[in-house]
């Protein structure tokens, strides 16, 4: 099904030494990263080329996989084997992946596009199944590879080459929707908050289980600014609010601002204002027994809530390599090794004369 | 003065050609300006190329190098006689 020039950047040499030894240049291929100068793939690539020297696994244990965009270019860019597929099928390759080969550490990079539009599919069921998967979706609002025009999480009235007049589509909350699929991990970061992008990551690759992290990142060329009340020192303390776990929601730029749970409604107050307390605030909980706390964050947007930035949700669950390993087990137990011709030629079968 | 390039850097690159006089490279953790050749842009343009186009503004006057408009002319005709 696939050609080999489809397989990238094979690391032919031995592996460097004890995984200790390892730098952020020893992830860093010798091809020349062609995104547009300005653009905020090259944070993530950069953040995770930092990471990955700190996991303590070998170079050629790691397996990057994508579909197609911009940030699908990714795995060009890592000195890891990996592969730059199908549209949209990268959750499923990367699933493959980790089902061959459970002792690699898979990742796959995605786009809004990539990942929601075309992969939809593939998306919501890598998110149910649990496969020990990193999945890092760049959301930039827009197709950029194609040059501008709307895509799953462009917002509504947003005019592009393809709604000259405003999008009429609802777009989707990525989040949400990997929520609503039973994800066991979530979270989202920005591309110019570099530490706190890093920490998510680190989270992210120590996760037992499909890890999804939207990252929101600016496309300078086609869709500019589109993340700025967020990322602009002036309005961002304001504009968004940093999930630490077991930690009240405290947010704004003088730390005087959270959020309260009125039944099943949030809302933002002001501390020392109506009585309200940092006793009275909402308390995050990554671990919490369902996923309705980071479904409601989840659907916090400005102006009136600030955006949620971190983890929104960390539960363990037994993985879906896990649990196929397990049957696989159960299975040479009671029917020994088996032989696949055997398995072919038994049942019904028939002779066409 | 010179112009420094903070830690907010995302090394995305967009500074780097736009320097008329070549200062700006990639460094280990973001880019890097060489003082010894950033005139802030005097002699090439009325602003600063770098700070222009940088997306996140990480690119600040460096405190530590401080240098007059008229050092600057100086070290930009340096530049171009070299």
């Amino acid at each position: 099904m696939f050609n080999e020039s489809a397989v990238i950047n094979i690391v032919s040499e031995a592996p460097a030494g004890v995984p200790d030894c390892l730098t952020k240049k020893d992830f860093e291929s010798n091809q020349d990263v062609r995104w547009c100068p300005g653009c905020g793939d090259y944070a993530v690539l950069a953040q995770v080329q930092k990471l990955l020297p700190t996991l303590g696994i070998a170079r050629e244990n790691f397996a990057f996989i994508s579909g197609i965009g911009c940030s699908s270019r990714f795995p060009y860019y890592m000195e890891t084997y990996g592969m730059h597929s199908i549209h949209g099928r990268a959750p499923a390759i990367a699933s493959g992946l980790k089902l061959a080969r459970p002792d690699l550490s898979v990742w796959v990079v995605t786009g809004d596009g990539d990942a929601l539009a075309i992969g939809g599919n593939h998306f919501v069921h890598a998110m149910r199944r649990n496969v020990d998967l990193k999945i890092l979706l760049l959301n930039n609002r827009i197709y950029g590879l194609t040059k501008g025009q709307y895509s799953p999480t462009s917002e509504m009235g947003k005019k592009t080459k393809t709604t000259p007049m405003g999008s009429i589509d609802r777009p989707f909350n990525p989040l949400a929707l990997a929520l609503g699929a039973g994800a066991t991990f979530v979270a989202r970061a920005l591309d110019t908050d570099l530490a706190h992008l890093q920490s998510v990551l680190a989270r992210a690759a120590q996760h037992k289980g499909t890890a999804f992290v939207e990252i929101y990142q600016n496309c300078i060329v086609f869709n500019d600014g589109a993340y700025d009340k967020l990322t602009d020192k002036a309005t961002r303390a304001d504009a968004r609010v940093l999930l630490e776990h077991g930690k009240p929601m405290v947010f704004g730029k003088d730390r005087n601002r959270g959020i309260v749970m009125r039944g099943m409604q949030a809302e933002a107050v002001t501390i020392g204002e109506n009585g309200i307390t940092e006793a009275d605030l909402l308390v995050h909980d990554e671990t919490a027994d369902n996923s309705a706390l980071a479904f409601f964050l989840s659907q916090f947007e400005g102006p009136d809530f600030p955006v949620p930035l971190g983890v929104f949700r960390a539960v363990e669950t037994p993985t879906y390599q896990d649990r196929a390993a397990c049957q696989a087990a159960e299975a040479r137990i009671a029917k020994g090794q088996g032989e696949l011709d055997d398995l072919l030629g038994s049942g019904d079968t028939w002779t066409i004369e | 003065m010179a112009l420094l390039i903070t830690d907010d850097c995302i090394n995305c690159t967009v500074c780097e050609p736009e320097c008329p006089n070549s200062a700006i490279s990639a460094g280990d953790d973001r880019y890097v300006i060489d003082a010894d050749k950033c005139t802030e842009c005097v002699g090439h343009f009325d602003e600063s190329q770098c700070i222009d186009v940088c997306p996140v503004d990480c690119i600040i006057v460096d405190p530590a190098r401080t240098e007059s408009p008229e050092q600057l002319q100086d070290k930009y005709e340096k530049l171009m006689a070299a």
